[in-house]
């Protein structure tokens, strides 16, 4: 097990660094003028084409730019993002704690309503919860998340005033986050360690629509997949073997078919996972909610190439991580998968 | 139901404190705020702010675009030395954030690290011109020196800051005016790693990009409000105790990020913001204007002239067709011809493009030049949509092979933006309704491709605008109409007279005589017709009713923060 988690991550800068030659291979494909439109933000400033590109070296060749870009970041810097107004760097360091906030509250809910309500909607197959929960599924599986995010944010902030608007605390707490002692970079729980319940529950209550918006539309992948594996389960022969011996119902739904029917929510999970810790984009830019999602937007828009570098980067180091984490896990859920 | 009950208590006390206070300001936007440090301070977003921290010399009085008075500064100078020489005496006692005195030493060290650095995202370059004769930093250009940077802005024995200018500059006590030329502590950005101030190691910095400084992150000026502290969500600033001037009414303003529109409109017809950025006319007018609680003010200048090129010397081959006027293209100098020109600008209905993209709120200028700026004539003539004179023109247009043959033309428009595609297709409409053997193909083009393809004149016809650096006619005038000008390969626009009248504009103070001759150019330019002049737009705000402060007699259309028009010092909340 060890030897195999060790492997994986001397993979990572391997996979780093092929992806950063093709990221910004990707770039050359751009001429200097559109790769220099990038810093430019008005007619004025695009009096001064020419000279951003010739200050920024655009018209280099590809290995001196590739060269200069790899120079600096194996000397820990990589570059300033236009988009964030920060360095790369410190963009992830204050980002991504927001974005992992947002995915702790998130998964859990959507794995276990994906598991629960997919392995009630195939135990009661054809009959009417069968019928609303797949009408519900088909429903969250094709609304698109801006449309679903606004028409909560319309719903719940602007007509109700039950939930709070975009950001990710109020006004009244914005000046406050200043004297707060930073522990772990989730506001919630650092509010909390600091004594201030008042800005913990803010910063939840902050969460709560686009931890919907993403639960409606994820958990209706899991329900589906969940069903499908949890019918196929129910039909073969272990379980009718199971059956045959006379266990209960519980035991065998429970016990042999679902966890048979969880392997492939394992998977799903991991790819859950990596989307939600790589930005939800679109929930993230509804809610101005100032995670890694967001910056990648804009970073995106803006043809901020330092900020998608480095995203890049951060998304090929969390796509191995949970992809480890989730090749452990199945030998945890199928004793048949085992790396000693 | 008890557990729901508690739920929509704990929801409700939570949203109850939603609202913005009256001592805070609360602005959302989808803008990015670049930079903090005046140095590289080049668009609005940034200027917003920095113009609330930082001070300038001079600033503009009122809503005016004319008229300068002091900040920094006791008095607006006269120039002395032939136009040459500006003396200014500074305000005394007046502190940075960090508790620093303002000296003359500021003053000339914010002057001097802009000609410096003078990076080219910023807007340096038009100081530079007026101070070194030259757009160009020391990097391009070799003649700057160290001597030169230094004899240009100093601080003379009685303390007072002293310009010395290669020649004449009608436009610098305007350019002073700027964000960008605030002065910032000189003593802290020292401090804090930013240059010396001194030839030692002024080579480092030239051309240096400022955006993120150290001075950027620590910021320190003179202005009413100091920054508390900025992050990915928020940008928040308080007002600066030890302030020279009145004590401002807003003590917190929080400029939030919030990029989707629907997020900012909630939060505004709330109340929860005082200010949004709206989303464009149409947009705001449907759905905040005679809303509950909302102020929406209407007809506030716009800064901006926008045009349609026809350019007289169309560098493409491939946008040419044929290349002849044999109906299936068009020449190269296609636009060269005035009468083509003529029927062009008398084609494009003005009235239907300020009815359907302006909702009826534009106007038609009759110079590249905005309306409130000194040097606009009113009294010039401006082209209408007429179909009887287009043909006429067209008729006379190349020996009448115009008429005969026909033409096809290829207009391009920036990707996105559907006030350029509607104007192109109401001149297509129109173009091709007076002959059928006329033909204009409209199509988009990415803005980095236009950037680049216009600028080496292979674009044949375009929608561009210009928004102003700094309030002096010459900002624009020389842009649109000089044949050096920055427009000038995306028109091959020449006129021996044109380029004379504005040669002698800039070298004169003299405002009368400098009106005169702006004047002639745009009686000239109606003449020759190397524009299509859109109309303007006609700007407007909307604001939360208990926020006082902003009108028509205090929006000045210079001011960054365009929301209200002017600075945050000058705002109230009841």
């Amino acid at each position: 097990m060890l030897n195999f988690i060790v492997r994986r991550l001397i993979q990572v800068p391997l996979v780093m660094l092929v992806l950063s030659l093709f990221i910004v291979g990707l770039t050359q494909l751009l001429t200097p003028e559109q790769r220099a439109a990038g810093f430019i933000r008005s007619d004025q400033q695009a009096a001064r084409l020419e000279q951003i590109i010739e200050e920024r070296g655009l018209r280099d060749p590809f290995v001196v730019q590739y060269g200069n870009w790899l120079g600096s970041t194996l000397r820990g810097d990589l570059g300033f993002s236009r988009a964030s107004g920060q360095d790369v760097l410190q963009t992830i360091r204050e980002r991504l704690p927001n974005t992992v906030e947002l995915t702790l509250l998130t998964a859990l809910p959507i794995l276990l309503l994906g598991v629960w309500l997919g392995t009630l909607s195939a135990l009661h197959k054809d009959k009417l919860i069968d019928q609303v929960l797949r009408v519900l599924t088909i429903l969250g599986y094709s609304l698109p998340s801006f449309v679903l995010g606004i028409v909560l944010l319309a719903v719940f902030y602007g007509y109700l005033g039950w939930l709070p608007g975009a950001g990710q605390v109020s006004i009244v707490n914005q000046f406050a986050l200043g004297d707060l002692r930073r522990y772990t970079g989730l506001l919630s729980l650092d509010a909390a360690l600091n004594g201030r319940w008042d800005i913990a529950w803010d910063v939840l209550q902050h969460l709560i629509l686009p931890a919907a918006t993403l639960t409606v539309i994820n958990a209706a992948t899991i329900v589906k997949v969940m069903r499908n594996n949890m019918l196929e389960a129910l039909t073969s022969d272990y379980v009718r073997t199971a059956r045959a011996k006379g266990l209960s119902s519980r035991v065998v739904n429970n016990k042999h078919a679902r966890r048979n029917a969880l392997l492939t929510i394992v998977t799903l999970g991991g790819f859950l996972i990596i989307n939600l810790l790589s930005g939800s984009l679109i929930t993230e830019f509804i809610f101005g909610y100032p995670g890694v999602g967001l910056w990648m937007v804009e970073a995106g828009l803006r043809l901020d190439i330092p900020a998608v570098l480095g995203f890049g980067l951060l998304s090929a180091l969390i796509v191995v991580i949970v992809s480890t984490v989730v090749d452990i896990l199945y030998g945890v859920v199928d004793p048949r998968v085992r790396f000693d | 139901m008890k557990k729901f009950a508690l739920l929509s208590t704990l929801l409700l006390v939570g949203s109850a404190f939603a609202a913005a206070p009256r001592d805070t300001l609360v602005v959302q936007q989808a803008a990015d705020i670049p930079t903090l440090d005046p140095g590289v301070t080049y668009d609005t977003a940034s200027g917003a702010i920095v113009e609330n921290m930082y001070e300038t010399l001079l600033t503009y009085r009122g809503n005016s675009v004319r008229d300068l008075e002091p900040l920094l500064a006791t008095r607006v100078p006269t120039a002395t030395n032939g136009g040459r020489t500006y003396t200014f005496d500074l305000r005394r006692n007046v502190k940075f954030h960090t508790g620093n005195t303002m000296t003359c030493r500021d003053a000339e060290y914010s002057f001097e690290r802009n000609l410096v650095t003078n990076s080219a995202e910023s807007g340096n370059w038009f100081i530079s011109e007026s101070l070194l004769g030259t757009g160009s930093n020391a990097n391009d250009d070799k003649t700057i020196t160290w001597a030169r940077i230094d004899r240009a802005v100093e601080c003379n024995n009685a303390g007072q800051l002293v310009f010395t200018l290669p020649k004449v500059d009608p436009a610098f006590l305007a350019k002073l005016a700027y964000t960008g030329q605030s002065i910032v502590d000189s003593k802290h950005a020292i401090a804090i790693g930013e240059w010396k101030g001194t030839e030692a190691d002024w080579k480092s910095f030239v051309g240096k990009d400022l955006t993120d400084s150290a001075l950027n992150k620590q910021p320190s000026g003179t202005g009413a409000y100091r920054l508390v502290r900025r992050d990915a969500n928020a940008t928040l600033l308080q007002a600066f105790d030890g302030y020279w001037g009145k004590k401002p009414a807003i003590r917190n303003v929080i400029i939030q990020k919030v990029p989707e529109i629907a997020a900012r409109q909630q939060a505004f017809l709330r109340g929860d913001a005082d200010l949004i950025e709206g989303g464009g006319r149409s947009v705001d007018e449907q759905q905040i204007k005679g809303k509950p609680g909302v102020v929406w003010l209407d007809n506030l200048p716009n800064t901006v002239g926008t045009a349609i090129f026809m350019n007289q010397r169309i560098q493409d081959p491939g946008l040419l067709g044929s290349g002849k006027l044999d109906g299936r293209g068009i020449p190269a100098n296609f636009f060269s011809d005035v009468n083509v020109r003529r029927a062009f600008s008398h084609a494009f209905n003005y009235q239907q493009y300020i009815r359907d993209v302006q909702q009826g709120k534009g106007k038609q200028r009759t110079m590249l030049l905005p309306d409130s700026f000194p040097g606009y004539d009113p009294e010039v003539k401006t082209y209408t949509f007429d179909a009887a004179k287009a043909r006429q023109y067209f008729q006379r247009a190349w020996g009448g092979n115009v008429w005969k043959n026909g033409f096809t033309l290829t207009a391009n428009y920036r990707a996105g933006s559907v006030p350029a595609q509607t104007a192109m297709e109401i001149l297509k409409r129109n173009i091709e309704s007076l002959n059928p053997k006329f033909k204009v193909n409209v199509q988009q083009k990415q803005w980095s491709e236009m950037l680049a393809d216009s600028k080496n004149g292979k674009e044949a016809m375009i929608v561009l605008g210009w928004a102003p650096d700094y309030a002096d006619p010459d900002n624009f005038i020389h842009t649109f109409y000089h044949s050096s000008g920055y427009y000038a390969p995306r028109s091959n626009f020449k006129d021996a007279s044109v380029d004379k009248w504005i040669d002698q504009a800039r070298a004169t103070v003299n405002t009368a005589q400098r009106n005169r001759l702006y004047s002639l150019v745009g009686n000239r330019a109606y003449e020759q017709a190397p524009y299509i002049l859109v109309p303007a737009g006609v700007n407007y705000t909307f604001h939360r009713n208990n926020l006082q402060g902003v009108s028509a007699a205090t929006y000045n259309p210079m001011t960054s923060f365009e929301d209200t028009g002017t600075l945050w010092k000058d705002l109230s909340k009841r």
